[in-house]
């Protein structure tokens, strides 16, 4: 099995994932069908090359962010998961049509630029120069400042998220007085 | 070339796929056995091996007991309830196995007979595999939300409600005190960590290493659902948690799962703290690192069916609080200790200098355990007994 | 025939428009998330099989960026999360065509 095949069958998973995500009338569903993409995503990670990355898909989108969503799911809707009687929102046939052609766009300087960009570095030389290693000195070293911005931004992500749910005094009192 | 491929492949995957369902047959067998010994029970003592057609066995303290399990697991029925989803419900099971399974290539359990070839398979050389192992343990997780969301039950839902948010939070301290012998070594690789431990050089030896140590284990019992963590399956409250409505042989490989989760977690605490394959007279035979490494795993085992046997369950409350307020800051702080302890013995390689930072630490982490302790059961009063006069 | 960037490319671009097609046309609030996630993830592979197939490969910015990329929407999943659910425990709904209370 070479490059190509691996290539081709992640593809079509990954694909195949999020398009159900995104149409499937059961939530749960959807939920496992994007785990499937991630993990799919994460393969295709591998394949390039990029072993740390793979690991970082997996730990953070299938772990962490599909409970997170499961948990959602299982906090808003019924238990059952089953979307409203009505899945597609109004104007949804402008919203395909618009993918579609934004799709075109992305695709034509793509398939314009096929014989130009045909120079790919050696495998060795990148499985030598990215080892977790060398990532972390890159964090370390140009991108510290990136990298403490970062965990600002997670920290503050963490506070507001747990503020956001609570939800307040205020709007507890008001269903109490419902 | 693709012949060597498939070679290298069987090589590398049959051991694993031999030794741990054995070991796990055996190990239902030594769990019962010695939960009915601390019960003052006697435990199954029946099922041997039959000599002759005609009767007459040999009963090896029912040994055969987990042979008659398994042939009984198979030829049970199926039932799929009529409400459940049918998809996951039969999908979940095979999930729960999978990364189990898969986590086991990334112990250095180095079998000999690779040695010298150059393209074996090696997972555990793998750059990142200590965190390739956190990452597919975590998806355990969603096998287990499976199978309680797909039974359409209340307390199949409830318990895979509790065991999303028990492994969830558990995870945490596992990962941090798995930090600590990653930042000593200096990498991810389960060799090399392998490698740091040589001779008598285990991390359990050190302060922070002990207090990693016991960190990890406790997240390990709570990650793989042991008592004194098994909320999500405990009896007397949700009947069987998510495999609920699980029977036959679905619901033997939920069990396996569970117990191939054991060993594979057993391992790694292995690799991480006690030495990975070090023992006495490795350097003249090489199989005898297999040996010890799969020593200590039964030995991490055994421990956890005594904690099984003598512990009792936790509330949901105590639970949590367990996982947010005591391990969490301990293993934060540990990292500090770890830290601390590894520069000043950097800097100064004296003996005394060591003794003294060793006892140090192990001051300053029991200190903080304490102080922790005191916080958290602060607002639990005394319990106060009324007797009939 | 060996694998190219523009297999990537061409991968990332239809990924990204699934992720669209998703946002613009379901009313739950969660999968409307989803598809963000989609589209982020596309974008993703795009630094990765720049990266893989580009000129620098050892300043490694397609990982650096990759991270960045992942901590930023781990966050804005944990956020937007949170926001679903105080939605919910205002309107009693996921639903985003419910949401129109500013119309009137």
């Amino acid at each position: 099995m070479n490059e190509v095949t691996a290539f081709w069958m992640l593809a079509a998973i990954s694909v195949l994932g999020a398009l159900i995500a995104v149409r499937k009338r059961n939530l749960v569903h959807g939920v496992f069908a994007l785990l499937v993409f991630f993990v799919g995503l994460a393969g295709l990670f591998l394949l390039l090359l990029a072993e740390f990355i793979a690991v970082v898909q997996i730990l953070v989108y299938a772990g962490a962010v599909g409970i997170l969503i499961l948990f959602a799911i299982m906090l808003t809707d019924r238990v059952t998961g089953r979307d409203a009687f009505r899945v597609t929102s109004r104007g949804s046939f402008w919203g395909a049509l618009i993918s579609l052609a934004v799709f075109l766009v992305i695709l034509l300087p793509t398939i314009q630029d096929i014989p130009t960009i045909e120079n790919p570095t050696p495998k060795e030389t990148i499985v030598e120069t990215s080892t977790v290693k060398q990532l972390g000195i890159h964090l370390i070293k140009p991108y510290i400042i990136t990298i403490e911005i970062l965990a600002l931004l997670l920290t503050a992500a963490l506070v507001g998220a747990v503020t956001a749910a609570q939800g307040g005094r205020a709007s507890e009192n008001e269903e109490n007085n419902k | 070339m693709t012949l060597d491929l498939i070679k290298d492949i069987l090589l590398a995957t049959v051991p694993l796929l031999i030794i741990f369902p054995t070991m796990f047959a055996l190990t239902t067998w030594v769990e019962r056995k010695a939960l009915a010994r601390i019960q003052n029970r006697i435990g199954p003592n029946k099922v041997g091996v039959p000599l002759t057609p005609y009767g007459g066995k040999l009963s090896l303290f029912g040994l055969g007991q987990p042979a008659a399990d398994g042939i009984k697991m198979l030829f049970k029925e199926n039932i799929v309830p009529t409400g459940a989803d049918r998809l996951f419900h039969f999908l979940a099971p095979i999930l729960s196995l999978i990364p189990s399974m898969l986590v086991l290539c990334f112990l250095p359990l180095d079998f000999p007979w690779l040695n010298g070839e150059q393209n074996s398979v090696k997972a555990f050389m793998l750059d990142g595999a200590v965190i390739f192992f956190f990452a597919i343990t975590g998806l355990n997780t969603l096998a287990v939300f499976m199978a309680g969301w797909a039974s359409r039950n209340k307390y199949s839902l409830l318990g895979g409600m509790r065991a999303i948010a028990q492994m969830v939070s558990y995870e945490i301290p596992l990962v941090l005190s798995a930090v600590v012998v990653v930042m000593i070594v200096g990498s991810l690789n389960a060799d090399n960590i392998a490698k740091a431990q040589e001779g008598w050089n285990w991390f359990v030896f050190q302060p922070w290493g002990l207090a990693a140590f016991v960190i990890f284990f406790i997240g390990a019992l709570a990650e793989t659902n042991r008592s004194p963590f098994d909320l999500p399956e405990a009896e007397s409250e949700i009947i069987a948690g998510y495999f609920t409505e699980y029977s036959g042989f679905k619901f033997a490989l939920f069990f396996l799962g569970e117990y191939i989760a054991m060993f594979a977690i057993s391992g790694l605490a292995v690799t991480l703290f006690l030495g990975a394959g070090a023992g006495p007279g490795v350097e003249s035979l090489s199989w005898l690192k297999i040996f010890w490494f799969l020593t200590k795993v039964c030995i991490l085992i055994g421990v956890m069916i005594w904690l099984r046997g003598t512990l009792p369950r936790l509330r949901v409350d105590q639970l949590m609080g367990f996982a947010w307020k005591f391990l969490l800051p301990l293993s934060i702080l540990n990292i500090f200790v770890a830290g601390f302890a590894w520069h000043i013995k950097d800097a100064n390689k004296e003996t005394a200098t060591s003794v003294v930072v060793w006892i140090a630490s192990i001051i300053i982490l029991y200190a903080a355990a304490k102080g922790l302790d005191r916080v958290n059961r602060a607002k639990v009063k005394p319990r106060t007994y009324q007797y009939g006069e | 025939m060996t694998l190219a960037l523009h297999h990537c490319l061409i991968l990332a671009a239809v990924l990204f428009c699934i992720g669209l097609l998703g946002a613009f046309s379901r009313r739950n609030a969660i999968v409307v998330l989803f598809s963000v996630e989609i589209m982020l993830n596309a974008a993703n592979l795009n630094f990765i099989a720049f990266w893989r197939y580009g000129t620098n490969p050892e300043l490694l910015h397609g990982p650096l960026f990759t991270l960045f990329t992942i901590a930023v929407a781990a966050a804005e999943v944990a956020v937007g999360l949170a926001l679903v659910i105080a939605v919910y425990r205002h309107f009693r709904s996921v639903d985003l065509e419910s949401l129109d209370t500013l119309k009137e």
